[in-house]
């Protein structure tokens, strides 16, 4: 998938217009990835090919809302399949309309010439991870990659929740303003 | 939400509360609540924006791994209604499901060439007719009428859109053969297509006819590679 956006991108935009081939070429082009996300996050293969479905089943009826999102293609089509994988891990019971929560847009988004210029800093992530401690850091890949809630995270680290809740957080502050100067 | 006392006031908070949601340490009630938000509130859906593109960078430690083979044609199966796999352009029993379908239509296709004017009595006896009726919901029809005594097919599009930069390409398929092509077709108008040796041989009774979308000017290879808008069996009359 290295340097394939454009190309991911048009198929997005084609599987918005109801173009099944397209959405085949998608599927053999990202689902090892998409499977990787789920498979990560749920460490379950069972659930993750029941996941890995209802991805591309929720990418196939939302593919139109990725043409107005401002997302870069595979990062779009990754936190589509993050959230529902989160969805699966967090709830293990019936799931809000979490369609909406996983592929949030609001009206006047950003634009796709501002996602551009945003893309040139997101490699600056991993060396405002590295300005963290490396607990800390750990916490933020652990909630990332493998779907970690701050319950679990506390109990990773041996700390109270609430001290994992203003560890984090005031991480994820430092992390905003190193990637913001 | 306090943040001991270091950032105080909303404006922080949110900042902070986006990042949480990104990254899905927000649940229940709380997580809803953002959700609610980001949808409502464009800046906050701008800073989510921002927060997963910087995230993503993360995405490379995600290990691609081959998904189970059958997973595609369940997905498809939940999507349409049915698999379609690989070899499905050669497939006898799909073609044999489709040309069931096909034979009602028909009716209504004879009908339609009653209205036209009438044809001898010895022509009729050679003339056969088939209905391409939609396919999955494409909206697309043709109907097609094959003089036997004149080597012609004309064929007249009853429902469908034409699409920007792609062609409805029409094939014709006896029993095990590969489909062969005669050509794209125009939307909403009648088209006569004069037939080669090959295909008045190819086409009778029992043949199916076929339209599949193709990129535009129809396919380059000689097979089709788009999908089957359309399909019907040939009929006597």
């Amino acid at each position: 998938m290295t340097n394939a956006s454009p190309e991911i991108a048009a198929l997005i935009s084609r599987t918005a217009l109801r173009d099944r081939t397209a959405f085949r070429d998608l599927y053999g082009r990202t689902s090892a990835k998409l499977f990787g996300v789920v498979l990560r996050i749920l460490k379950d293969r069972a659930e993750a090919e029941e996941a890995l479905q209802e991805v591309y089943v929720k990418i196939w009826q939302r593919a139109d809302r990725y043409v107005q999102g401002g997302y870069s293609p595979i990062s779009w089509l990754v936190a589509v399949a993050r959230n529902h994988a989160l969805d699966v891990l967090r709830a293990r019971k019936p799931v809000s309309d979490d369609i909406d929560l996983a592929l949030d847009i609001a009206d006047g988004g950003p634009d796709p010439e501002q996602a551009t210029m945003d893309k040139g800093e997101r490699g600056r992530i991993d060396a405002c991870l590295d300005t963290l401690e490396n607990d800390k850091a750990d916490c933020v890949r652990g909630a990332y990659l493998d779907g970690f809630s701050y319950e679990e995270l506390a109990s990773r680290h041996s700390v109270p929740l609430n001290t994992m809740r203003t560890w984090l957080r005031r991480s994820l502050l430092r992390l905003r303003e190193c990637l913001s100067a | 939400m306090s943040l001991g006392g270091e950032h105080d006031g909303r404006f922080e908070d949110d900042r902070v509360l986006i990042a949480e949601y990104a990254l899905g340490l927000l649940e229940g009630g709380e997580r809803a609540a953002v959700a609610h938000r980001v949808a409502t509130e464009p800046v906050l859906a701008a800073d989510l924006v921002l927060w997963r593109e910087r995230l993503s960078t993360l995405d490379n430690e995600f290990v691609e791994t081959p998904a189970p083979a059958n997973a595609f044609s369940r997905i498809e199966r939940r999507l349409f209604g049915e698999a379609t796999t690989a070899g499905w352009w050669n497939s006898l029993a799909v073609w044999r499901g489709f040309a069931g379908a096909a034979a009602a239509v028909a009716v209504i296709a004879v009908g339609l060439n009653i209205a036209t004017p009438r044809p001898d009595a010895t022509a009729l006896a050679t003339q056969l007719v088939a209905a391409l009726q939609a396919n999955e919901g494409s909206g697309v029809e043709f109907v097609a009428l094959y003089d036997q005594g004149s080597g012609e097919v004309r064929i007249t599009s009853l429902s469908g859109q034409a699409l920007a930069d792609k062609d409805y390409e029409l094939w014709y398929i006896k029993g095990d053969s590969p489909a062969v092509s005669m050509g794209v077709l125009p939307i909403n108008e009648k088209r006569e297509i004069p037939l080669d040796a090959a295909a008045k041989a190819g086409i009778a009774a029992g043949t199916t006819l076929a339209v599949t979308l193709e990129q535009k000017g129809g396919s380059p290879t000689g097979v089709a590679q788009g999908p089957i808008v359309a399909v019907g069996k040939v009929l006597p009359i």
